[in-house]
């Protein structure tokens, strides 16, 4: 009897540590492109140039970053960067928070059609409404301005008023009557009672923004024509197609585009893999 | 790049959670329009009035301003003039637009069905309840929050003929290796690779949810009736996961018929016009010709062709999910 359990253990151990293997070999996969390029940020250009990229750097040598963050001028594209990602994040936040409110807590005449007519707007892609939003921002005299790159997306996300529809309607209504009972405004229902019992869908919604703001491409592209209002993405790929091959300084411009997201990922990464489960909507 | 989220399907119901996903059905509809009614819909006004500003502002109103863009002859100098249909015949004579669908099509065709069946074995490696599987699921889902810009110019660099990683690593088993993204055959598999390192691991997070709401008690059964682990992925897990995969396949071609960012590091469309999407085509004609009616034209085209998509994957899978149960 003892045998065959013994036997089938040793089997399972194996088949276990090849899993294990297995999981880490695609690991390093996903891994190595960073390694490298953190290797290749501290390194001299001589050094990328004549040794393979697995080598690491001999010592830290952060003329690349000086380099770029002085005339690279990529201490300005960040501070644009966090400028416009973090009005952004605010705005869509607090306006989505309050329409959810809206759509899951307010009865008024015509709701429901409406919230369909937010619902039907998830179905427009984001690369068909650039060539107008152009021409309204242009109209508007508003290209080449901060505003311009976070506007579109301030005033609240309907994927997001979505999610959060869903949050706050699971909020007992009791709650809620008890506290207009007492005389609470909705305003103060909002930010005393819902608020604080929503954090998970408000955490989501504010990373769902930042990682959007920090990381368009496209629409700050198209709206922004002068240095001193490009972001990291802008200043990045005109550094690496400017740059040829001075990997040294187009990689540690990568790195710097990076590292607040890999500081956020690190500092939030549980709630972050919740986070993108929760927004599958089926 | 950010992936536009498929359009919820309100209906359907969901196994295993028994809110109904929106619960816009069988609900009281807002008050009585009347004197109540109008303090109601004055009072909820502060709330919804910010986001109704920008749905209407940013994405009703260009929706119908792209039309009227594409009828026009516009090069952002002299006043526009109306060209009527004339664009859209033109950018099938002169902008090749043709030609530009067959490639987005064929970034597509390399990019999804791999990135499906990558993340579905990612989430089958995962599935289990032992120690360090969440480290694994960080790491693989990294890329995915990572700025594509900035992963395109690393790819550029790894993939760099005579400096990056890749051929230096195929030169120490002495293979010469490609030319990459400056070879026409071999550039848009190298972006299909970058595009599904990107994404596999989020896509895989919801394989991953999807197998852990089945319940074991089926595997159980399956089990006892002798099905051994191959029968019983393809007779329990993949028809239970058929709502995931409509997900997982209509989020990901939505996004894949978009892709930009990566290919504007990668290759600018090149070498040639071999790589030259549609979302890239609407661009050029738009920003680098300044041609505003004609890629508005292109960009109908694309909505177009997204939504068919939609709607088509969406009934697909409609007509294949057999295997509802109930909790």
């Amino acid at each position: 009897m003892s045998a065959p359990t013994v036997l089938s253990t040793g089997g399972r151990t194996i088949r276990i540590t090849v899993l294990y293997l297995i999981l880490t070999a695609i690991a390093l996969v996903f891994m190595v492109p960073y390694i490298f390029t953190v290797f290749a940020a501290f390194k001299p250009i001589s050094q990328i140039f004549t040794e393979p990229a697995w080598i690491p750097p001999k010592s830290l040598f952060f003329a690349n970053f000086r380099y770029d963050f002085v005339s690279g001028e990529f201490l300005r594209y960040l501070a644009n960067t966090a400028l416009v990602t973090i009005a952004l994040t605010l705005g869509q936040v607090v306006f989505s928070v309050m329409g959810a409110y809206a759509f899951a807590r307010l009865n008024f005449p015509g709701r429901d059609k409406l919230f369909w007519v937010y619902l039907m707007t998830l179905m427009v892609p984001n690369a068909v409404t650039i060539i107008p939003l152009y021409a309204m921002m242009r109209v508007a005299h508003l290209l080449n301005t901060y505003w311009a790159i976070f506007l579109p997306y301030v005033l609240g996300a309907p994927y997001t008023i979505f999610l959060m529809r869903q949050f706050f309607r699971n909020i007992p209504q009791e709650v809620i009557d008890a506290a207009r009972v007492d005389g609470c405004s909705e305003w103060r229902i909002l930010a005393r009672i819902i608020v604080p019992l929503s954090k998970p869908v408000i955490v989501t919604a504010t990373l769902i923004a930042f990682v959007f703001g920090w990381n368009n491409f496209l629409w700050p592209l198209i709206v922004t024509n002068s240095q001193s209002h490009y972001v990291l993405t802008i200043g990045l790929a005109n550094f690496q197609s400017n740059m040829n091959s001075q990997w040294n300084y187009s990689l540690a411009a990568s790195v710097i585009t990076l590292f607040p997201l890999a500081v956020i990922f690190a500092v939030f990464q549980r709630h972050i893999i919740r986070s993108i489960s929760l927004t599958q909507i089926r | 790049m950010t992936r536009v989220v498929s359009p919820p399907t309100e209906t359907r119901r969901r196994p295993l959670k028994r809110r109904n996903s929106s619960g816009l059905v069988g609900e009281t509809s807002g008050g009585h329009v009347g004197q109540s009614g109008l303090r109601a819909f004055l009072g909820a006004l502060p709330f919804i009035s910010p986001s109704l500003v920008g749905v209407v502002l940013f994405l009703v109103i260009p929706v119908i301003v792209l039309f009227v863009i594409s009828f026009l002859n516009w090069n952002l100098l002299s006043p526009a003039t109306v060209a009527g249909f004339m664009n859209y015949l033109n950018i099938f004579r002169f902008d090749g637009a043709a030609h530009s669908l067959g490639v987005t099509f064929y970034y597509v065709l390399l990019n999804i069905p791999l990135q499906t069946v990558l993340a579905l074995g990612l989430a089958l490696l995962l599935n289990s309840k032992r120690r360090g599987m969440g480290i694994f699921r960080v790491l693989y889902v990294a890329p995915y929050l990572s700025t594509p810009v900035a992963t395109a110019v690393i790819w550029y660099w790894v993939f760099d003929p005579k400096l990056g990683a890749v051929n230096a690593l195929l030169a120490h088993v002495g293979i010469t290796g490609p030319q990459w993204l400056s070879s026409p055959s071999w550039a848009m598999p190298v972006v299909a690779f970058v595009n599904i390192w990107q994404y596999v691991g989020y896509n895989m997070l919801f394989f991953l949810a999807g197998l852990q709401a089945i319940p074991r008690t089926l595997y159980e059964a399956a089990e006892i009736d002798g099905a051994g682990p191959v029968r019983q992925f393809f007779r329990i897990s993949l028809p239970l996961l058929n709502s995931t995969m409509l997900f997982v396949l209509v989020t990901g071609v939505i996004g894949s018929f978009q892709v930009f960012d990566t290919l504007y590091v990668l290759t600018q469309g090149g070498p040639g016009n071999s790589t030259e999407v549609l979302n890239l085509r609407v661009y050029q004609v738009a920003f680098t010709d300044f041609r505003l009616g004609e890629a508005a034209a292109m960009s109908v085209l694309l909505f177009g062709v997204i939504l068919l998509f939609s709607i088509g994957q969406f009934m697909f899978f409609r007509n294949r999910i057999t295997y509802e149960y109930s909790a």
